[in-house]
């Protein structure tokens, strides 16, 4: 077993790049993943207004390539007469956050629980099973609708909410893993150096698990970004005026029929950055655990 | 694959736009003589005492009669079911009813009925769910086959508004043998329409109702038959009334009517309602403590708003600005009031002035209002230094926070229970009562004497004191009234009344 | 068999008393009932009434007690908002969500069985590509949008498709395929992955060694074993469907347990969130109860695995 993880190892100081530029979803998904952090990160610097300027005035301008759009707002403006493409850019900050956040979130509490499981096994497994298992049986969207409709919507409820109920992918998978290499070579003769439970789960097991946790946590912030989408939907996502994609898919939604292009744009960048996530993660478990694959 | 998804929306509407222009036929509607409509919200039950949703309420006026009938035209009160009535004295009205009423079932309606009905409605156990439709009713009396004596326990200048159209009658006989479950599936009225078919939630039938009584202030049903289906996405109804399967929708936000307007077989039309939108400022936020216990700030927040501003662009139609606390279709509403015009700089001076000249920050909460006209207001408040967080809430927990005093401010609208008196606006909110945290010891008496008083010329002057105070003082930023957009189908001729009814009995093809 | 099944009832069992707790205890979140039930117009002096008529002044403990004995005895009390049991409510409401979920089922499944077999059957070729933009697209796409989409399509630009309602199967072509494909990437994968697993094992090797013909190898031999995860997650699927069938029921006006859920929150009503809950917990839990079973039939191992951990 040890055997094997360190030619992992090496394959990765050695292969890894090649094997990554190989691989045509990983490298397209990286591009647009870049991108668009790239558009949050710069927003100030791109945005061709305030995303909060409101103009009562100059109310659903269309983009410029329509009739009766022009170049003082290359993306038109919404129902408030607010720039589309500066809050398009402020946008993709809020969603990668809330993204990011909520896998961050979800992510400590489930690799906790399932690392704790798996590697104590045992009672403890049983319980932290239960647990999971529990937490699959509650219908996130209903439980995340309560929640939001009592709090009322903040980007702090939204993220907890959220937060607290997409662990349990993390743990399962963190469960399965640990369970695998608990025994392992490497993992007894730290046990034998006398290092403590801590210092195993910290500096043995954390590492090994680590690939398995970046896949998860990829497809967790995807789906954290359409869920927040979902519950915009709904009423009950990030409240207003903060640009999230989701909030401007949901406030576009009434002027599909007559002026569809407010909910194409942000449905289109949505789209895109969920497509990267998960292609960049589904690339990243074929480079990394290839036998996984074929 | 990306792309192509891109470009379908807009080519599918582009389509869309080009086939309503060539107008196909009808799917129903005028060639069957069958008004199809929707409705976004759920109609929860057709016993309509126990109704709290609009939708269920107007249908309700459809299938149940009430002793009296209000014109919404002239506002003059007419005998429905009753053929007469007097005011005896002012805790008592006698009434004399028709003889020619039957019900649904074929049953003819006497006083047992109306006594019956009065009597069960305002009993405790009954449970009404608007308690302030009934609870002044002490007891009804028979005095002859058709003749109804109503005792009130004080007395209620508002008696005869309830009496029209709020208190339908029941059968007798058929209420007893079903209860209010089997009225609220099966209802049976005296009124213009009977329910034929219900599934419940999704699809109400009614049809004509043939013996219906001569004389009555509403008339017969002009159109057959009433397909009424509960379609909650908008954009469905949009569709379904595009391409004729839909004759009359409501409640239509002002950018999708434009759009509507624009189609062929699609008519447009806005009526005022009594609801209006406001803004509670509670002085004793934080007791007492919070910059909103002077006035000069409530006054600054009232002059940072930019409601003809606002109303023009984003609400149109009937719709306009308001200075009081109330509206101004109300009896009693005094529009002479300190005015604050919209005025950003004077606003900051203001703040200034009250010893905050970097600005102030608070939350507002806001519920049952359109999240853009919240969010229009908010822009408005930040360019005068008052920043608020935008905290939308469902409508329960957000009155529960304006109740217990942990909102500082509460963005909201009223509709006054659809009645045109301000002893539901502003006698509801500023007299002492779990709403009213401003708990003015001026304001409070003027209100409660004018609540009980049957002297309209008192109440009315009681009443403008009580306004001219509360506009003075700044508790309240009073925004506008509403208006109520239909979108219908080009054949059909509907009119919308201000109570947020719609007479669809009066409805009739082009 | 019988001890295997006896064994995972238990923890079916307990597993719904947990969750019926989490369900009563999160209801608070819903907001004061008392308010919403008085309705836009009332009062506080309406809402102080009905407090105390329904017993919401009690406390938590003595409210969650009552309400768990009711509950057992297929009572789940009565509806805030409908006054009436919410019993008769939930039932026909329960029976479109299902139907819904059984027809959209079907159609993730058809979709995604053939293609995660192909994909793995071709693996790396364009059609695995195409497979994965497929299954992406799915993911990626919020429901309410393809939703929407597919009402501009069908019931606008070629009217074959009716919009709203469940009266006739037409009504259900759309929402189940919005439902469907949002259920159907997971499944997908998972066929696609327990496919390749399966054709690398030894006994398909030593069948495809032997000249059994490869279609049989590969429908007869690896399928049955790629079955068993699939299985475990489609059953997770159905039960996470019937809860994101609140967004297809609203656009398509179906008057379902998912629509009725949220308006239940937006009304506050107590009992019915409560119910609805509980109902959509209790359904996963029998899914799973009975995936488990179907693969303890598939896979004879899982059985012994599991007598083994006591």
């Amino acid at each position: 077993m040890r055997a094997q993880t360190e030619t992992i190892a090496g394959e990765r100081q050695t292969r890894h790049l090649p094997r990554w530029m190989r691989h045509t979803g990983l490298t397209a998904g990286a591009v647009i993943l870049v991108i668009i952090v790239l558009m949050g990160v710069f927003a100030p610097l791109l945005a061709p207004q305030d995303p909060y300027e409101q103009n009562l005035l100059a109310r659903i301008v269309p983009p410029v390539w329509y009739e009766g759009g022009s170049w003082e707002h290359p993306l038109g403006t919404d129902h408030l007469g607010r720039d589309y493409l500066a809050r398009l850019l402020y946008g993709a900050r809020v969603s990668v956050f809330i993204g990011v956040t909520v896998a961050f979130v979800s992510g400590i509490i489930g690799t906790v629980l399932g690392v704790t499981a798996g590697y104590f096994g045992g009672k403890t497994d049983v319980v932290i099973s239960f647990l999971i298992t529990a937490r699959l049986a509650l219908p996130v969207i209903l439980v995340a609708l309560a929640i939001v409709a009592l709090f009322g919507s903040s980007l702090t409820v939204v993220v907890s909410v959220l937060g607290l109920l997409l662990w349990d992918r993390f743990a399962l998978v963190m469960r399965a893993t640990t369970q695998q290499i608990r025994d392992a070579d490497f993992v007894m003769a730290a046990k034998v150096q006398g290092a403590s439970t801590l210092q195993i789960i910290v500096q043995e097991i954390l590492p090994n698990v680590a690939t398995n946790l970046t896949v998860v946590a990829t497809l967790e912030i995807a789906q954290a970004i359409v869920l927040e989408a979902a519950l915009s939907f709904l009423g009950l996502g990030v409240p207003p005026p903060l640009p999230s994609w989701g909030l401007m898919l949901a406030e576009g939604k009434s002027f599909i029929l007559f002026d569809p292009w407010l909910i194409t744009i942000p449905g289109v960048l949505l789209f895109g950055l969920v497509l990267a996530i998960n292609l960049v993660g589904d690339g990243l478990r074929d480079v990394t655990a290839p036998d996984s694959r074929n | 694959m990306r792309k192509s998804t891109t470009q379908a929306p807009a080519l599918l509407a582009a389509i869309l736009l080009g086939a309503s222009a060539a107008s196909g036929p009808a799917f129903a509607g005028k060639a069957d003589d069958t008004l199809n409509a929707a409705f976004s919200a759920e109609v929860t039950t057709l016993d309509p005492y126990k109704e709290s949703g609009r939708e269920g309420l107007v249908m309700a006026r459809l299938i149940y009669d009430a002793l009296l009938y209000k014109d919404m035209k002239t506002g003059e009160f007419r005998p429905e079911l009753a053929e007469s009535y007097k005011v005896v004295d002012d805790k008592t009205i006698d009434f004399k009813l028709r003889q020619n009423v039957k019900f649904h079932n074929g049953q003819p309606m006497t006083a047992d009925d109306v006594v019956y009905t009065l009597n069960l409605v305002s009993s405790k156990e009954y449970n009404a769910r608007y308690q302030i439709a009934v609870e002044w009713i002490d007891r009804a009396e028979k005095l002859g086959e058709f003749d109804v004596r109503l005792h009130m326990k004080k007395p209620n200048p508002l008696a005869l508004e309830m009496l029209a159209g709020n208190l339908p009658i029941y059968p007798k006989a058929y209420y007893e043998s079903v209860g209010s479950q089997g009225m609220s599936v099966k209802p049976v009225g005296a009124g213009p329409y009977k329910l034929v078919e219900l599934t419940p939630g999704t699809r109400y039938v009614l049809e004509r109702f043939e013996d219906y009584y001569a004389g009555s202030p509403k008339g017969a049903a002009k159109i057959k038959r009433m397909v009424t289906r509960v379609l909650p996405e908008a954009n469905t109804q949009y569709a379904e009334l595009v391409n004729g399967q839909l004759d009359w929708i409501w409640r239509v936000p002002p950018d999708d009517a434009r759009n509507l307007a624009r189609q062929a077989k699609v008519a447009v039309s806005n009526a005022q309602i009594m609801r209006f939108a406001y803004i509670s400022i509670n002085p004793n936020y934080q007791d007492g403590k919070s910059p909103l216990a002077d006035v000069r700030v409530r006054q600054a927040i009232n002059m940072a708003v930019d409601k003809p501003g606002i109303v023009k662009a984003l609400i149109g139609g009937a719709s306009q600005a308001i200075a009081s606390a109330c509206n101004p279709i109300q009896f009693g509403c005094e529009t002479d009031v300190k005015a604050y015009p919209f005025d950003t700089a004077k606003a900051k001076a203001l703040l200034a002035e009250a010893g905050h000249p970097d600005g102030i920050k608070l939350d507002l909460v806001f519920t049952s209002l359109p999240r853009i006209q919240a969010e229009a207001i908010a822009n408005n408040l930040g360019k005068a230094g008052i920043q608020v967080t935008l905290n939308e809430q469902q409508y329960a927990p957000g009155i529960s926070a304006w109740r217990e005093g942990r909102a500082p401010l509460l963005l909201t609208n009223w509709g006054s229970y659809g009645v045109g008196d301000v002893g539901l606006s502003v006698g509801q909110f500023f007299s002492g009562t779990g709403d009213d945290l401003a708990k003015d010891k001026d304001v409070i008496p003027l209100l409660q004497s004018a609540n009980a008083s049957m002297d309209r010329a008192k109440r009315k002057d009681d009443y403008s004191k009580a306004l001219k105070l509360i506009a003075d003082k700044a508790y309240w930023v009073p925004l506008w009234t509403y208006n109520v957009i239909t979108a219908h189908s080009k054949d059909l001729d509907v009119t919308q009344n201000a109570d947020e009814f719609v007479e669809f009995y009066r409805a009739n093809w082009k | 068999m019988l001890r295997f099944i006896l064994r995972r009832s238990g923890s079916a069992l307990i597993l719904m008393v947990v969750v019926s707790f989490v369900a009563f205890m999160l209801i608070f979140a819903a907001g004061d009932p008392a308010v919403k039930l008085a309705g836009e117009a009332g009062s506080s002096a309406d809402a102080a009434r009905i407090r105390a008529l329904y017993g919401f002044d009690k406390p938590i403990p003595v409210q969650f007690f009552h309400w768990i004995a009711a509950a057992v005895r297929g009572n789940f009390g009565h509806s805030l908002y409908f006054d009436q049991p919410v019993a008769s409510i939930l039932f026909d409401r329960l029976g479109v969500t299902l139907l819904l979920g059984l027809t959209s089922f079907i159609f993730a499944l058809v979709l995604a069985f053939p293609l995660g077999i192909a994909a793995a059957r071709w693996q790396n070729t364009w059609i695995d590509r195409t497979a994965l933009v497929i299954a992406v697209v799915g993911q990626a796409m919020p429901t309410f949008w393809f939703a929407l989409l597919l009402v501009i399509l069908f019931s606008v630009t070629f009217p074959i498709l009716p919009t709203s309602g469940s009266e006739t199967w037409q009504h259900f072509v759309m929402p189940s395929i919005v439902l469907g494909y949002f259920a159907a990437p997971a499944i997908m994968r998972l066929t696609r992955s327990g496919m390749i697993t399966a054709l690398e094992t030894d006994y398909i090797r030593t069948a495809r060694a032997m000249g059994i013909a490869p279609r049989n190898v590969l429908l007869k031999y690896a399928l049955r074993n790629a079955l068993i995860p699939v299985v475990s997650v489609s059953a997770a699927q159905l039960g996470y469907m019937l809860a994101g069938s609140v967004v297809v029921e609203s656009v398509f006006a179906i008057n379902g347990a998912g629509r009725l859920a949220w308006e239940s929150i937006l009304r506050s009503d107590l009992p019915t969130v409560q119910a609805l809950v509980l109902c959509f917990s209790l359904v996963y839990v029998i899914l799973t109860f009975l995936a488990d079973i179907l693969n303890a039939w598939l896979d004879p191992r899982m059985r012994l695995a599991d007598a083994r951990t006591d």
